[in-house]
C-alpha cells in the first residue's frame, strides 16, 4: 500500500502501549487482580484468619462457612488461609522464573544482533538444539538432584526457555537494527554492543513487558504442576499445585476443593496472559487487511443497499467503454482518501492515471475491480463499463465481471502469483473457470497465453513455480493470467515499476501488441511520464485523491496547464533532453500530504511555485485553455498566458565549474 | 537437498549426545548413590560401599559415561533399581502409552485448534472475538486443574469415561479409547488454543498476501481462495505449531498420567525421581529426548515438502 496511506493508518492504531492497557477492561481487570493476590498475599500472616497449617478434625472437608470462607480441607485445614500463605512463594518463584530468561535471552540477542553472521549462526544452532530438548522431563530430572527446591529448579528451567526466548528477541533486534535511525549511528561510530544498547533495546522494551507477563504465567502453571506431581514444598506446607493434588483425591467426596485453589490460579494465569496479550498488541500494530472474507460481506451488505436505487444504475446505460464518475474512497473512519474523481475511456484507447505516490491511483484502479482492501470503502459515485455498472455490485456479480470483462495486472509480479502452486496449475485452472473449457483444452490455451506475451519455453515456465522464474518473466505471466478470461478492459497498476529498465521497455511493447491485437482497452497507473509517453492516448493527473488536469497525452504532455503537471514534467528524466534549454532536472519540493492533511482549497498549493492567497479557495475542474480536457487550477489560463514554466533549481554545480573555467 | 539433511541429522545427534552428558552428570549428581537406593535404609556403609565399587560408581565419569553410552546404543539401559525390572523391556511397555496420549492429544488439539482458527479469521466480528475469548481463557487453564472438572462432570457426575486407568489396545480397543478419552482430552483444549491463535495469525497474514488480490481479480470463488489457496499458504506455520504442541504435549503428558493413573514414560520418571532411581531416570530422558528430535526432523521435512520455494534447495 502507499507510504502516506500506511502511515495514516498507523498513526491511528499505535497508541503508547500503557494507554492501550488503561483503555482495555480485560487488562485493567487483570491488573486489579494481580495486584490483589499479591498484596493479600505477602499481608497474609496478618490477615488470614487460621494459621496455615492449624488442623481442625470437628471439620473435615467442608464448603464454605462462617468460620471457614472457602471451606476445610481433609485434614480441617482453612483453605483461605493455606490459599495465601501459599500465594507468597508462588508469585515470588514466577517472578523469578520469568525474569531468569528475559535476564539471558535478551542481552544474547543484542549481542548476536550487533555481530557478524557467524556468530549469529552458532548461537542459532545453540538454541535450536536446547529447543529440541523436552523441557518438562528435563525440569523432573532437576527436581532429582535439587530435590523440590522450586526456587532452583524454576531458574534452571529459566535457562532452557530461554533459547525459545532468544529467537523473538532476535528477530526483533534484527527488524529494529534495520531501521534508519541505527544505521545511521552505526556510521557515527561506536562499539556495535554499545549501539545495541543504546539504540535497540529501547526498542524491545514493549517486548520484554509482553515476555514477562506471558512467561510470569507459564512459570505459575509450570511450578504448581510440579508441586502436583509431589515435587512442591515439604509436607505440610501449602502450595496451589499440591492443593489441587489433594483436590483431585476427592472428586466424589467432596468436590468444592477443586474450585478456590482452581479458580485463583486459573484467575491469576489469566490475568497475567491478559496484560501480555494487550501490550503485545499494540507492538504489531495492525495495518491494512486485505481479509476477503470480512470485506466481501461488508461489501455485499453495502452492495444491497446499493442495489435498491436502481434508478442510479439506468444513468448509466448506453455509454460504450468505461465510465468513472463522481467516485470517491475513504477509510472506515471517514477520512477520505480520493474524492470526486472522475474520467472516461474510449473501447480500444489507454489511459494513463499519473501522480506520486499516495495520491490514490492505485485505489482508483482497484475500484475498477471493487478489489479495495478491508477498511477502505466507496462512499460515493460510479464506476460503469459498457453501459453497466462495476460499482456497488456484491462479490458473486463481480465475478462475472473480474477477469472475464475486466482484468487486473499487479505492480509486483513475483508477489502477485501464487508461490505455493506452479505457473501451470495457477494458469490452467484460471483459464477453466474463466472460459469454461476442459483441462486438456485449458493446458493448450496456458501454453498460447505464454507464447502470446513473448515467452520462448513455455512448457518450462509452466512446470515452474513462481520463484524459479525471473521478474520480467513473473510479470509475463501475470500478463497471461490477466488475459486468461479474454477481457475487454485491461487495468495495470504500476506493471513495470518493480522491473529492470530494459525489461520494462520490453513489457510495455508486449501491452502494446496486446492491446492492438484484441482490441482491449487500458487503464495504465504509473509515475513514470515515459510511459505515458509512450503508451497512452489519455491521460490523468491526480495529487491527493483528485483529478488535477486531464486530456489527450500530447496536448497534457506538451502544454501542461496545470503547476504539478508541469513539475511532475520537469522532474521527468525522459523529458530532459525534449524541452529547449533546460539542463538539470528539478525536484518538487515536500510531499504529498497525508489524506487527513489536505488542504480545504488547492491541495497542491504548499507545494506550488505559483500559488498566491487565490489558491485558498476550492477549485473545480474546469475545461483547458487549449484544446480537449479539463485543468483544476485558478491561475491556469494566467499561467498559460504568461508562458510561465516550472522553475528548476539552480545547478550549483555547473555554477562553480563555469567560474573555475572562466580565467582561462 | 542431501547436505542440510544431513546437517540437521549431525545437529540432532549431538542434541542427543548433549543431553545423555548433561543428564548423566545430573543422575550423579543426585541425592544417593546406586548401592544406597538398592540396599535400603538399614544397610550398612561398608555394604553399600562394596555395591557402589562393584556397580562401578567409583570408576571415572568419562569411563562411566562410555560405558552407559555402548550399552545405551544397544538398547541396554540396565535394571531398574527400585523393581529390578529391565529398563528397555519397561520403557518398551510404557512409551505406546504415552505416544498415544500424545499423538491423540495433538490430533484432537489439532482439529479443533485449526478449525476454530480458520473459523474467527474468515468470519471475523464477533465470532472471532468468541474464539479469542475461548483461546485466552483455555491457554490459561492447568491441566491438572480441568482435567480434575472433567472427571467431575464426565466420569462422576455422568458416569460416560473411567476416572482413572488404562486398558491396553489388545485387551480392548474400545475401552482402551474410552480409558484414554478423558487424558486426551485434558491435554488438548490448552493445546488447541495455542493451535487456534497460530492458525487465526497465519490465515490473516495469508489474506493480506497480494496474490489473494490476483485471485479476487480472476473471479476466484471465495471459498476457494481461503479454503485452498489462503490455507495453503497459511498451512507451514501451522503444521510447525502443530509439531511443537506434540513435543509439549509429550512433555505434559506426566500430569495427565499422574492424574489419570496411565504406566507412561511421565509417570516412569516421575517414580524414579522419587525414588532417586538414577539409570530409569537417564533412560527416560534420553528416549524422551530421541522422540522430540524426530519429531523435529520429521516437521522439518514437511516443511520442505509443503513449501516449493524450500524444496527446490
Amino acid at each position: 500500500m502507499t507510504t502516506p496511506l500506511a502511515r495514516a493508518l498507523k498513526a491511528s492504531s499505535s497508541a503508547h502501549p500503557l494507554k492501550r492497557l488503561v483503555r482495555s477492561a480485560g487488562a485493567m481487570i487483570g491488573v486489579a487482580w494481580l495486584l490483589v493476590v499479591v498484596i493479600a498475599s505477602i499481608t497474609a500472616s496478618l490477615w488470614t484468619p487460621f494459621p496455615p497449617n492449624e488442623q481442625d478434625f470437628t471439620a473435615i472437608l467442608t464448603t464454605p462457612s462462617s468460620a471457614h470462607w472457602l471451606g476445610t480441607d481433609e485434614l480441617g485445614r482453612d483453605i483461605l488461609s493455606r490459599l495465601f500463605a501459599a500465594g507468597g512463594d508462588a508469585l515470588a518463584i514466577a517472578a523469578v522464573a520469568a525474569a531468569v530468561p528475559l535476564a539471558i535471552a535478551v542481552p544474547l540477542a543484542l549481542w548476536s544482533a550487533s555481530a557478524g553472521r557467524r556468530r549469529e549462526t552458532v548461537i542459532n544452532r545453540i538454541t535450536e538444539a536446547v529447543m529440541a530438548i523436552p523441557g518438562v522431563i528435563i525440569i523432573l530430572a532437576l527436581v532429582g538432584v535439587l530435590g523440590a527446591n522450586l526456587m532452583a529448579v524454576m531458574s534452571i528451567f529459566g535457562i532452557l526457555v530461554a533459547a525459545g526466548l532468544y529467537r523473538v528477541f532476535l528477530g526483533q533486534a534484527k527488524s529494529v537494527q534495520s531501521q534508519l535511525f541505527v544505521e545511521a549511528a552505526q556510521v557515527d561510530g561506536g562499539s556495535p554492543l554499545g549501539i545495541s544498547i543504546r539504540h535497540v533495546l529501547p526498542g524491545l522494551t514493549n517486548t520484554i513487558g509482553v515476555q514477562f507477563a506471558l512467561l510470569f504465567a507459564v512459570s505459575l502453571l509450570v511450578q504448581a504442576g510440579l508441586a502436583f506431581l509431589g515435587f512442591g514444598p515439604p509436607i505440610p506446607a501449602p502450595s496451589w499445585g499440591g492443593m489441587i493434588q489433594t483436590a483431585s483425591q476427592h472428586v466424589y467426596d467432596a468436590p468444592w476443593l477443586m474450585i478456590p485453589t482452581g479458580l485463583v490460579l486459573v484467575f491469576t494465569i489469566l490475568s497475567a496472559n491478559a496484560v501480555g496479550d494487550v501490550l503485545a498488541q499494540s507492538a504489531d500494530a495492525p495495518t491494512l487487511q486485505i481479509s476477503i472474507g470480512r470485506s466481501a460481506r461488508e461489501s455485499n451488505r453495502r452492495a444491497a443497499l446499493i442495489e435498491r436505487e436502481s434508478v442510479d444504475r439506468s444513468i448509466l446505460t448506453s455509454s460504450p467503454g468505461l465510465l468513472v464518475s463522481d467516485l470517491s474512497l475513504a477509510l472506515d473512519d471517514g477520512t477520505t482518501l480520493v474524492s470526486n474523481v472522475s474520467f472516461s475511456l474510449e473501447i480500444g484507447k489507454v489511459l494513463g492515471l499519473v501522480g506520486e505516490s499516495g495520491c490514490g491511483k492505485t485505489l482508483t484502479a482497484l475500484s475498477l475491480l471493487g478489489l479495495l482492501p478491508g477498511g477502505i470503502a466507496r462512499t460515493g459515485g460510479k464506476v460503469a463499463w459498457n453501459g453497466a455498472a462495476v460499482s456497488g455490485l456484491t462479490e458473486s456479480s463481480l465475478s462475472a465481471i473480474r477477469g472475464r470483462k475486466i482484468a487486473l495486472i499487479s505492480q509486483e509480479p513475483m508477489r502477485a502469483l501464487d508461490p505455493m502452486f506452479t505457473v501451470g496449475s495457477q494458469l490452467v485452472s484460471t483459464i477453466r473457470r474463466l472460459q469454461k473449457i476442459n483441462a486438456q483444452a485449458a493446458r493448450a490455451e496456458a501454453a498460447t497465453l505464454l507464447d502470446s506475451v513473448g515467452i520462448v519455453d513455455a512448457s518450462r515456465v509452466l512446470r515452474s513455480y513462481p520463484h524459479q522464474i525471473s521478474g520480467g518473466m513473473a510479470q509475463r505471466v501475470a500478463i497471461a493470467l490477466a488475459l486468461a478470461g479474454k477481457p475487454e478492459l485491461l487495468v495495470a497498476d504500476e506493471p513495470t515499476t518493480a522491473l529492470d529498465v530494459t525489461v520494462q521497455a520490453e513489457i510495455l511493447d508486449v501491452l502494446r501488441r496486446l492491446i492492438a491485437d484484441r482490441g482491449m482497452s487500458m487503464v495504465i497507473v504509473t509515475h513514470d511520464l515515459g510511459v505515458v509517453a509512450d503508451i497512452c492516448d489519455e491521460v490523468a493527473v491526480m495529487y491527493a485523491g483528485q483529478i488535477v488536469e486531464t486530456g489527450p497525452v500530447t496536448t497534457v504532455l506538451d502544454g501542461p496547464e496545470h503547476p504539478y503537471t508541469m513539475a511532475l514534467l520537469a522532474a521527468d528524466p525522459h523529458t530532459i533532453e525534449g524541452v529547449v534549454g533546460r539542463t538539470s532536472l528539478a525536484s518538487i519540493p515536500g510531499q504529498v500530504p497525508a489524506p487527513k492533511d489536505w488542504p480545504r482549497g488547492c491541495r497542491f498549493a504548499d507545494r506550488c511555485q505559483f500559488s498566491n492567497p487565490d489558491c485558498s479557495t476550492s477549485v473545480s475542474l474546469l475545461g483547458r485553455t487549449a484544446g480537449r480536457g479539463e485543468v483544476r487550477c485558478v491561475r491556469a489560463e494566467e499561467l498559460l498566458l504568461n508562458a510561465t514554466v516550472w522553475a528548476t533549481e539552480v545547478d550549483w554545480e555547473s555554477v562553480a565549474l563555469e567560474a573555475i573555467r572562466e580565467p582561462s | 537437498m542431501f547436505v542440510p539433511i544431513f546437517k540437521r541429522a549431525a545437529l540432532a545427534a549431538a542434541t542427543l549426545v548433549g543431553v545423555s552428558i548433561v543428564v548423566f552428570l545430573l543422575v550423579h549428581a543426585m541425592p544417593g548413590s546406586p548401592g544406597k537406593v538398592l540396599l535400603g535404609l538399614g544397610a550398612r556403609p561398608t555394604e553399600i560401599a562394596a555395591l557402589n565399587q562393584k556397580l562401578g560408581w567409583n570408576d571415572p565419569l568419562v569411563v562411566q559415561y562410555l560405558v552407559w553410552a555402548g550399552n545405551a546404543i544397544r538398547g541396554h539401559f540396565g535394571a531398574s533399581l527400585i523393581d529390578g525390572h529391565d529398563i528397555w523391556s519397561d520403557m518398551m511397555t510404557r512409551l505406546p502409552v504415552t505416544v498415544a496420549l500424545a499423538a491423540g492429544a495433538t490430533l484432537a488439539s489439532a482439529v479443533m485448534g485449526i478449525v476454530l482458527g480458520v473459523v474467527a479469521a474468515v468470519r471475523g466480528g464477533a465470532t472471532d472475538k468468541t474464539v479469542n475469548t475461548f483461546a485466552g481463557v483455555s491457554a490459561s487453564l492447568p491441566a491438572f486443574w480441568l482435567g480434575i472438572i472433567l472427571v467431575f462432570f464426565l466420569a462422576v457426575q455422568v458416569p460416560v469415561f473411567p476416572a482413572s486407568g488404562y486398558v491396553p489396545f489388545n485387551v480392548s480397543p474400545s475401552l482402551w479409547a474410552s480409558s484414554l478419552t478423558l487424558p486426551v482430552l485434558t491435554l488438548a483444549i490448552g493445546g488447541a488454543a495455542f493451535i487456534a491463535r497460530q492458525t487465526r495469525a497465519s490465515m490473516l497474514d495469508a489474506l493480506t498476501q497480494e496474490h489473494i488480490r490476483t485471485l479476487r481479480a480472476t473471479a476466484t470463488p471465495t471459498w476457494r481462495i481461503l479454503y485452498v489457496n489462503a490455507l495453503r499458504y497459511a498451512s507451514l506455520p501451522i503444521v510447525a505449531s502443530v509439531a511443537l504442541q506434540f513435543i509439549a504435549l509429550f512433555g505434559g503428558s506426566v500430569v495427565a498420567e499422574q492424574l489419570f493413573a496411565l504406566p507412561g514414560l511421565g509417570n516412569a520418571i516421575q517414580k524414579a525421581v522419587g525414588a532417586n532411581d538414577a539409570p530409569t531416570v537417564q533412560a527416560v530422558v534420553v528416549v524422551a529426548t530421541l522422540v522430540v528430535i524426530v519429531v523435529n526432523l520429521l516437521l522439518e521435512l514437511t516443511t520442505k515438502v509443503l513449501d516449493p520455494r524450500l524444496r527446490a534447495q
